[in-house]
């Protein structure tokens, strides 16, 4: 008896676990190969099926949230008034906009660079100050200040208000177990959800311009910060919450006193992550009235100036590199005391060596006009030049040659056949395919939300697109692996060249996408290769630095067991190293499908035929309802990986004890 | 400096004007969007500048040109310099039937956008610029994509150009793709520059291409009215596309309904405001071949021009 | 000690954790077991706990890891609330309590101390023994004040300005002796203080605390788990296991009289000479018996071992710190206890 239900017991496991989606894997085939006879429905959904949700949608915002709600006038309210005054402020003291406080001259770019060379040496030591002043000087040298100040002037408001707005979500999702549940869904959303969707409500919600522009940027940067602080929140230690409540802290003392210091170190994470996210969409919000940096670069690839461009570039990821070590240097900078009877100005030498510093520059500036101003003759840009170095680059034989070898093989023998082949997948069969993949990766849970997703994708009605989305998600995702795995274990031997291929993937991460899609288009035309591979560029980051990361940190005692067994370095890679790296890599293949879900929106600029390009036409109209539906078909399809993949990751996180 | 005296004399002369008028501009800040064409930005600065001069307050906004006629009838932003008829019509004239903006009269200027070549592909395949010649040498334009078919780079989806469907109606041997952007346009010129690759692609004038690439558009049968929507036009009785675009398309400025009202004399100045072809040409020259930035571009612009901007000037400040 | 007044009185206190405790506890039958408790989805953080604790009195509450000790003494302070049962401080039901009373409560009269020490790592040694007293909005001046004589009562003057980070353990447990005294509180709970620590400095500060209780005479309750430092320091000791008190006495009636197998346990390896005092073993019935003179209360067997060799009376009378004859100690069995004979 106990014999025979041990053995259906295992029987069932069997079927549910393993088995499950062998089945299914079977069905989707056995769809495929008869689909000729199999009804339309199956193959793909007919017209009538599709529900009208765009015009749903359309009929919600125009009619419920505007007409009835007058929602918009609450947003125009704020957009007009409050942002619109801190937005003019900071524009009227970096750039001279005609706002309040009415400052005839902006600060002039010396007092500037000298501060940031001041604070950088506070935080960093000589080689902080050198980025936080070098960034500012070449920024004035290159002739981009004023443009440079402009994007500024609006970072300068929208990344506190994203600061703001995350520390408060995160600390009422810290404290309301039922806000935290609500708001996790509509943070994964967001962040899946491709940055078109943000723009055109952001328009008719908070006006074209700056505003506009802020405010796009700072929805997009504050998931994190939300994620940050409830995670800061709920590490700190139960005895420093029982020593504040046992010394007599009421709750908004227990909140403002222990808390938010004590989670310090992860809302300083959070507040560089805003400040990245914030860089991210410089060139993004460009479309929607952002002023400087992104139009700017927008309007030099319009008129084909690859130079001027790449300098914009190249101001934008030092801008980038410099705030993010900078704040990075802030989380790890303690406080470190002094000894008592330490007068004031030597413990606050730093500040009072920043204001002098800059009123000096503020003053010379009055005298010393290149001290003011750069002009656009007296800068420095080589844009011609290098316009001239990038096409002779080009035009090199082997370059040409084996660009044109790479672009035909990939498109004509890999990149089309493969899309031919998912397109001729009839819908079901894909349906089943993607269950069968999130179950056998992740578990039950995450193959239900597989299926409801894709089912959702198939009745928006943009099916073809959504599948050849997916298509150069996969394909780019793909190639960067051939490229970042082995690329990250070769890093990973050595702490130099660990350092050196992160400082390397860093600043291709900060790099405005847009600046690479001009060359590639020039090596390879306007293909899927080109789609693609511009995407790698992209992808290849987070798989590399994970692999860096989780191979960095097996345990020692790990390595050296395998040393002492005799290893040799192929079996300690192969037999400990990778496995135990693997759930850190798995992350970094979701980020990269991630990354990839991102881009591939972008490189609609390139041409394609997937929602990107649809995306972008609504961009035109007023279609906030279609632009809906296209947006959340790729979130759909992100989250259904990234439910999947991080499931497995935990899972075999915990597995290994780790 | 010296256009700055100019303008501010001018400016006097207008304070004096207008102080007996009844109607006083607004001290709001009109908006004036820029786009990411070179011409379009000189322009706005150039209106800019003068608008300051008569002691307005002017701002300039980035947004994208498409998205801009929902912001001009909100009255986000007060006018829009360059409506372009093939390239914005569509966008312009559905702001149009939602009300809130309207035609603030045309330039003085023809705009045309068609299928194109940059001069040296002309080498290759003489018979051109008449369409006819395109069949015969569809296999120049044949990439290792399209197998025997030529390449035609068409704008921008948005764009509705309609190109797969005239080379349908025309009989022509070519695959019709879609760039993603005007940049990817000048990119896939650019890649074929070196070698001299023949190569078509959508463009239209005026536009800094013209200075950078020499190059003609394709002759095709002439447009017809209709040609878009009644089969029985163009060459071929049974399909819709089958001619070329007008040759000679407006370019409008547009403005939104309550300018009149909040800056009469601007909006005044904006309905005498008339760019030729010629003047487009040179602002984008200023630019992109000079390398001078938009604004110092509008100061020379305008001191070179003065005898074409003060006719625009409201009554009683000239 | 059975003259002074009650400082806490905890009578029939139960801790369940679990889904719905309240409800569980009132329906559950009597003298349902922790392994029944358990067997139901419900953990006995305290388990029908009762207890007083005497002014001036240190109470050691010693147990294994997840006993219930540190639940017991969170109870008392209201970091967890009871259950079931009672728990009364100064007469004052605790749980009958506002939130504000209760921070009242805390503000001016307990103090604690924590295993890990529990300091804000961004405020200095003084801004952490400040924080109580800024709590309860003391001005800056006095507190300061009051936070460099805690300092200095605990030997960490001229460290004032140091972070947390940049102190040892042991100063670190400083700091949070200093800042659990600074409100000067009449009940002091210490969670395991010393525990985080090396054995040698353990044993330093076990010597300091002993100092400064002498100085302070404070009501205490202190948790460990290592029953030398509960002989070593205690007054009274309770011991638990799952959650209840399997037994609560002075150290030497612990040790002479392990009233069940599993307190036996711990009594086995200790060396009791060193633990009992004479006074425990003095019976006041039989004070006729001895002659001559008194061995004092207060000396553990240990130290009069070689009185006790050399010795010859059968009955030993035995004085207390006055003086006064207390009982006679029985020679015989005074030299089982330093032979360790049962």
């Amino acid at each position: 008896m106990a014999y025979v239900t041990l053995n259906s017991h295992y029987s069932k496991t069997a079927l549910t676990r393993m088995g499950m989606p062998r089945w299914l894997l079977i069905a989707a085939v056995a769809i495929c190969a008869t689909q000729s006879f199999l009804p339309n429905f199956m193959i793909r959904l007919p017209e009538s099926w599709i529900p009208p949700s765009a015009q749903i949608l359309d009929y919600f915002f125009n009619e419920i949230v505007i007409n009835t709600l007058h929602f918009n006038e609450l947003t125009r309210w704020f957009a007009e008034g409050p942002l619109d005054f801190m937005l003019g402020f900071t524009a009227n003291l970096l750039e001279g906009k005609h706002r309040w406080p009415f400052l005839d001259d902006p600060l002039p770019w010396s007092a500037i660079a000298a501060v940031a060379t001041v604070l950088g040496y506070y935080l960093g030591g000589w080689r902080m100050a050198l980025l936080g002043g070098g960034t500012f000087v070449w920024t004035a040298l290159m002739g981009q200040w004023k443009i440079t100040m402009q994007t500024l002037s609006v970072l300068a408001v929208a990344a506190p208000l994203g600061f703001l707005i995350g520390l408060v979500a995160g600390i009422v999702a810290w404290k309301w177990k039922w806000f935290d549940n609500a708001i996790k869904p509509v943070l994964a959303v967001m962040q899946t959800l491709p940055f078109y969707t943000y723009l055109l409500p952001a328009v008719i919600f908070f006006k074209v311009g700056p505003t506009a522009g802020a405010i796009a940027t700072t929805i997009y940067a504050t998931p994190p910060m939300i994620l940050m602080t409830t995670v800061g929140l709920k590490k700190v230690s139960p005895e420093i919450v029982e020593a504040g409540k046992m010394s007599g802290c009421t709750r908004w003392q227990m909140l403002t006193r222990v808390f938010i210091p004590s989670a310090r170190s992860e809302i300083l994470v959070g507040v560089n992550q805003v400040i990245m996210l914030c860089l991210a969409m410089v060139v993004l919000t460009a479309f929607i009235g952002m002023p400087g940096l992104g139009g700017k670069l927008l309007a030099m690839m319009n008129s084909f100036k690859l130079g001027r461009s790449l300098e914009i570039g190249i101001t934008i990821v030092l801008i980038a590199i410099m705030l993010d070590q900078m704040s990075k240097a802030w989380v790890v900078k303690l406080p470190a005391h002094f000894e008592k009877g330490t007068p004031w100005h030597i413990r606050n030498k730093y500040l009072l060596f920043a204001i002098g510093a800059f009123i000096l520059f503020l003053v010379s500036a009055q005298f010393i006009d290149i001290l003011n101003e750069v002009g656009r003759r007296q800068s420095l840009s080589i844009g011609r030049e290098i316009d001239g170095a990038i096409k002779g680059f080009l035009n090199i034989d082997i370059v040409k040659s084996i660009t044109g070898f790479l672009r035909y093989v990939l498109n004509v023998w890999i990149l089309v056949p493969f899309r031919d082949f998912l397109l001729w997948i009839p819908v079901s069969a894909f349906l089943l395919l993607v269950v069968a993949f999130a179950w056998s990766v992740g578990g039950r849970r995450p193959a239900a939300y597989a299926a409801v997703f894709f089912t959702l994708v198939a009745f928006s009605g943009w099916w073809d697109r959504s599948i050849i989305t997916l298509y150069s998600v996969l394909a780019a995702v793909f190639i960067s692996m051939l490229v970042g795995i082995p690329l990250g274990i070769y890093a990973s031997r050595s702490e130099k060249w660990a350092k050196r291929t992160l400082l390397v993937c860093d600043t291709a991460q900060t790099f405005p996408s847009f600046i690479y899609l001009l060359p590639a288009i020039m090596l390879f035309g306007i293909t899927d290769t080109t789609v693609v591979l511009s995407i790698v560029i992209f992808t290849t980051v987070p798989l590399a630095r994970y692999t860096i990361e989780g191979l960095r940190n097996v345990p020692s005692e790990l390595t050296e067991a395998a040393d002492m067994s005799g290893a040799t370095r192929w079996q300690k890679l192969v037999k400990v190293q990778l496995p135990v790296a693997l759930p850190t890599m798995a992350v970094g293949f979701n980020q990269a499908i991630m990354f990839a879900f991102f881009m591939v929106i972008i490189a609609a600029f390139i041409g394609t035929q997937d929602l990107g390009q649809e995306l972008q036409r609504t961009l035109a109209g007023t279609d906030l309802g279609k632009n809906f539906v296209l947006g959340i078909n790729v979130s759909l399809m992100a989250l259904t990986f990234d439910l999947a993949i991080i499931s497995w990751a935990n899972k075999r996180k915990e597995a290994l004890g780790l | 400096m010296k256009t700055k005296m100019i303008l501010s004399a001018a400016a006097l002369a207008l304070a004096s004007a207008t102080s007996t008028s009844a109607m006083e501009d607004s001290s709001d800040p009109i908006v004036i969007p820029i786009h990411n064409w070179s011409s379009q930005i000189v322009m706005s600065h150039v209106v800019g500048q003068i608008l300051e001069s008569l002691g307005n307050n002017v701002e300039f906004v980035t947004t994208d040109s498409q998205a801009v006629y929902e912001s001009v009838r909100l009255g986000d932003v007060a006018l829009e310099l360059e409506v372009w008829e093939g390239a914005f019509g569509a966008s312009f004239r559905e702001a149009l039937s939602k009300g809130g903006l309207h035609d603030a009269g045309d330039h003085n200027a023809v705009t045309r956008e068609d299928w194109w070549y940059p001069m040296w592909t002309k080498d290759a395949c003489p018979g051109l610029p008449s369409w006819e010649a395109l069949n015969d040498c569809a296999h120049l334009f044949a990439t290792a994509e399209t197998g025997d078919e030529g390449l035609f780079l068409d704008g921008p989806v948005d764009w509705l150009k309609h190109g797969k469907e005239r080379a349908e109606a025309l009989g022509l041997n070519y695959v019709v793709k879609n760039a993603g952007s005007a940049a990817a346009l000048w990119a896939h010129i650019g890649a074929a520059e070196a070698d001299k690759t023949p190569v078509l692609v959508f463009n239209w004038t005026p536009n800094f291409a013209e200075a950078v690439w020499p190059g003609e558009f394709v002759e095709f049968p002439a447009w017809e009215d209709g040609c878009d929507t009644d089969p029985s036009k163009g060459p071929n009785p049974n399909a819709l596309h089958d001619c070329g675009n007008p040759a000679t398309g407006y370019l409008k400025k547009a403005a939104w309904d309550g300018m009149p009202e909040k800056w009469p004399h601007a909006y005044e100045m904006l309905t005498k405001i008339s760019f030729t072809n010629a003047q487009i040409a040179e602002m984008a020259k200023l630019v992109d071949i000079d390398e001078m930035e938009p604004e110092e571009a509008a100061e020379v612009w305008l001191e070179e021009n003065q005898d074409v901007w003060k006719t625009w000037l409201p009554e009683g400040s000239s | 000690m059975e003259t002074s007044p009650i400082v806490i009185s905890c009578q029939r206190a139960w801790k369940l954790f679990g889904a719905n405790p309240v409800q569980y506890l009132k329906q559950m039958p009597e003298g349902h077991g922790y392994e029944d408790i358990r067997a139901d989805g419900y953990i006995a953080g305290v388990k029908d706990v009762s207890l007083n604790v005497s002014k001036g009195e240190m109470l050691v509450i010693m147990g294994l890891s997840g006993s219930g000790k540190s639940t017991l003494v969170r109870c008392f302070s209201r970091l967890h609330d009871i259950t079931g049962g009672t728990i009364e401080v100064d007469g004052q039901d605790i749980m009958a309590l506002s939130e504000r009373d209760l921070i009242e409560l805390r503000r001016s009269k307990m103090g604690m101390v924590f295993q890990s020490f529990g300091l804000l790592p961004h405020r200095t040694v003084l801004e952490n023994v400040a924080f109580p007293l800024e709590m309860r909005g003391q001005d800056r001046h006095m507190r300061r004040e009051r936070a460099l004589e805690m300092i200095r009562l605990v030997g960490l003057e001229g460290r004032e300005n140091y972070f947390p980070r940049e102190l040892s353990g042991g100063q670190q447990q400083r700091v949070g002796i200093a800042r659990s005294l600074a409100i000067e509180p009449d009940i002091w709970f210490l969670d395991e203080p010393f525990s985080a620590l090396d054995p040698l400095i353990r044993r330093e500060m076990q010597d300091e605390f002993l100092r400064l209780q002498e100085l302070l005479g404070k009501t205490i309750v202190f948790i460990t788990h290592d029953f030398d430092e509960a002989l070593r320091l205690a007054d009274r000791i309770a011991i638990m296991k799952d959650g209840a008190i399997e037994q609560c006495d002075t150290p030497d009636r612990i040790v002479l009289n392990p009233q069940t197998k599993y307190v036996k346990k711990f009594t086995e390896d200790i060396d009791k000479a060193r633990v009992v005092h004479a006074g425990a073993l003095a019976d006041p019935e039989k004070t006729s018996e001895a002659s001559g003179d008194p061995v004092q209360s207060d000396s553990t067997i240990l130290k009069l071992s070689r009185q006790l060799v050399h010795d010859e009376r059968a009955m030993i009378p035995v004085a207390n710190s006055d003086g006064a004859i207390i009982g006679a100690m029985d020679r015989q069995k005074a030299l089982e206890v330093l032979l360790g004979a049962e």
